[in-house]
């Protein structure tokens, strides 16, 4: 555990007079739910109050918000729309109770939202490199963002390449999203499956089979390792299979970045659930690098 | 800092004059013993006041970070949904608080009101708190086994963050003056100051000083010597991660994870948020305290724990009160020396055996 690798703002000496009250979420209204895979939606919302939404879309890639299901609880989500876009939703498994809470909601139902949270990718500072996403299975939600965000800002960026995994062809995340990105010139969108189910599929899968690592082999597929940063965010197995992977291709951690998520109640760096090592996840991250995460001394 | 004094038999009414202007005060009260715990001062029970006492087991933090906390109320109505935050607003002060958590309460200030993020709960009991330590001078009553705030340097009497300080000028086997019925009192702030108007205060002349000087030099020799010396070389080894893994298996392996530690501390600032329903049909939003030492403190929505193992758990709090990293991130110590881990913990490891087992272990690695 180092802790040089986690720098924190220097600590306030006063303490302003008014203080905004960080625990109180907004009312915020379902619009609309779509289906994304099995027990996966996504639910498009906004705020009710047009300022708190004006506020809120200064949010950046990778930042988290906190979602209150009152009665139920509260917890932590990814952004998966670019801050680029025009309307707010959160992709999110039904997992626990209070996903299950979000999932039984009707649009016109009402909930609460906070935030939003946490670092982001730091967008600018990846300026003229060559952008790599590798996402297993639901690690596209926190990676969408950024994929959006560096294709709205197109010409920032060098070559942009996008790698998605997943265990059956009907576990592809933001499947239209996805379609869109292959047709999408100056993208190199490969997608992959563990097994495929064409025993049953309307449509049989014609693409790769094998992990999300498999199509870095692929003839015709040049990931470039020079002046390029990772983003890479699934299961915990693919996970170290895929920094193996970017290792050996020559990446340096420091050029690998993660989104992690953690058991939280705050999300604003007090409750103490999410600290790992020197680092609260929910104010020094979500977003580490992999030479950060190895260091924190946890399971990912 | 203003110095007056007081007489013995005028001490209390200082809780008199704090009851006038509006503060709940809380005390310390007990019998004979250990059986001491801090209570809302009244007529009945103010002389029940005591003075010199040993350290009630749970600290007075629960006035500015409560166990249980209302953060707001959710209401529905047709098909509207209104969130309201609720405020404690009452006026405290705390008569009779040791220094050592005077310290924690500051550590607490620095922790939710000193970054990011403040805490406006925790300021709103904050801004309405009062408090009138006691030093620590009885070497029966008031020095427990497990005292250790000279390692911390947080006792035994406290140099800042409060806003009136008594210091007992009697103590038995001190050649006796006429300044032994009296007590040296110091405000900290304007608030304290304040106070002062009140007849009762006298001015205090330079041998009363001088007593309080030579009173705290004996106090500061009935501390166990040993108990943790080793307190800035721990933080050292920790901070640089040299703690063998092996030394932290052994400090895990004796946690029976009652988070009995986490419960007792006055620096310990985790909590978890729970809603429960109200009568009206509403939904009201608590926080709680929560233990970094129980097993649930990690795990995810599925199941996923990233910390499994216990010594995992109990090092984290280790780590966290002792690496330099946290220090210097709230410019204060998660740990006041107050002792109180050690006198619950079942399994021995307090924080001074803590830092005792550390220090062994460095010394072992040393000889290897």
């Amino acid at each position: 555990m180092n802790p040089s690798l986690i720098e924190h703002a220097p600590p306030e000496t006063s303490v302003p007079e008014v203080i905004e009250n960080v625990y109180l979420p907004k009312v915020a209204v379902l619009d609309r739910v779509v289906n994304e895979i099995k027990e996966v939606n996504t639910f498009v919302w906004h705020f009710e109050d047009a300022g708190e939404q004006r506020a809120f879309k200064r949010f950046l890639p990778g930042q988290f918000a906190q979602v209150s299901l009152f009665g139920v609880g509260e917890f932590p989500t990814s952004l998966p729309p670019s801050p680029t876009e025009d309307e707010t939703f959160f992709t999110v498994r039904q997992v626990g109770s209070c996903t299950s809470a979000l999932h039984a909601l009707k649009p016109g139902d009402k909930f609460a939202v906070r935030g939003p949270y946490g670092n982001g990718f730091p967008m600018e500072e990846y300026s003229g490199k060559n952008l790599v996403f590798v996402a297993g299975g639901i690690g596209l939600i926190p990676l969408r963002s950024a994929i959006v965000c560096a294709l709205a800002n197109r010409e920032h960026y060098g070559r942009i390449q996008i790698f998605h995994g997943a265990k059956t062809p009907d576990e592809l995340m933001y499947v239209p999203k996805l379609h869109e990105w292959e047709r999408t010139p100056g993208v190199e969108c490969h997608l992959t499956v563990d097994r495929t189910n064409n025993d049953h599929a309307a449509s049989p899968w014609t693409g790769n089979v094998g992990v999300v690592g498999s199509l870095f082999k692929k003839p015709g597929v040049k990931v470039p390792v020079e002046n390029t940063v990772a983003f890479v965010c699934g299961p915990p197995i693919m996970f170290r299979f895929v920094i193996q992977d970017l290792l050996a291709m020559g990446f340096q951690e420091r050029n690998i970045v993660s989104t992690l998520e953690r058991y939280m109640k705050c999300g604003v760096g007090k409750c103490g659930h999410c600290c790992i090592g020197v680092a609260y996840v929910c104010v020094d991250g979500p977003v580490f690098t992999y030479e950060q995460i190895k260091k924190l001394g946890e399971d990912i | 800092m203003k110095a007056r004094v007081l007489d013995r038999s005028d001490v209390l009414k200082i809780t008199d004059l704090l009851r006038q202007r509006g503060y709940e005060v809380i005390a310390p009260v007990g019998g004979r013993g250990r059986d001491t715990f801090f209570d809302t001062v009244t007529n009945q029970n103010r002389n029940q006041i005591q003075i010199h006492l040993p350290n009630p087991y749970y600290p007075p933090k629960r006035y500015v970070f409560p166990p249980l906390e209302r953060l707001m109320k959710a209401e529905r109505s047709n098909g509207d949904l209104r969130i309201e935050p609720t405020f404690d607003l009452q006026k405290r002060a705390i008569f009779g608080i040791r220094s050592c958590d005077v310290a924690g309460i500051y550590h607490l200030d620095r922790f939710y009101l000193g970054r990011e993020f403040p805490d406006i709960y925790y300021q709103s009991h904050r801004k309405n708190l009062f408090l009138v330590n006691v030093a620590c001078t009885d070497p029966e009553l008031d020095i427990g086994e497990e005292c250790f705030c000279m390692c911390t340097d947080t006792g035994p009497a406290a140099r800042d963050h409060f806003d009136l300080q008594l210091f007992d000028l009697r103590v038995p086997d001190l050649p006796s003056v006429d300044t032994g019925n009296e007590f040296l009192v110091v405000a900290g702030t304007p608030a304290g100051e304040a106070l002062f108007a009140n007849p009762i205060f006298r001015k205090a002349k330079s041998e009363h000083v001088a007593r309080r000087r030579a009173i705290l030099e004996k106090v500061r020799k009935s501390f166990k010597p040993n108990t943790t010396s080793w307190f800035s070389a721990a933080i050292q080894s920790v901070s640089r991660g040299e703690i063998r893994d092996e030394t932290w298996d052994e400090i895990g392996n004796r946690c029976l994870e009652c988070g009995g530690c986490t419960y007792v501390c006055p620096a310990c600032t985790c909590f978890t948020v729970t809603d429960r329903p109200l009568e009206s049909g509403g939904v009201e939003r608590l926080r709680v305290w929560d233990s970094c030492a129980l097993s649930g403190f990690t795990r995810m929505a599925g199941g996923f724990n990233p910390r499994r193992a216990v010594h995992d758990r109990r090092n984290r709090r280790f780590f966290r009160k002792l690496a330099h990293y946290f220090i210097e991130r709230e410019l204060s110590m998660a740990c006041v020396g107050c002792g109180r881990c050690a006198a619950v913990c079942h399994g021995d490891i307090g924080m001074p055996s803590v830092v005792e087992t550390i220090r062994r272990s460095a010394a072992l690695g040393k000889e290897a």
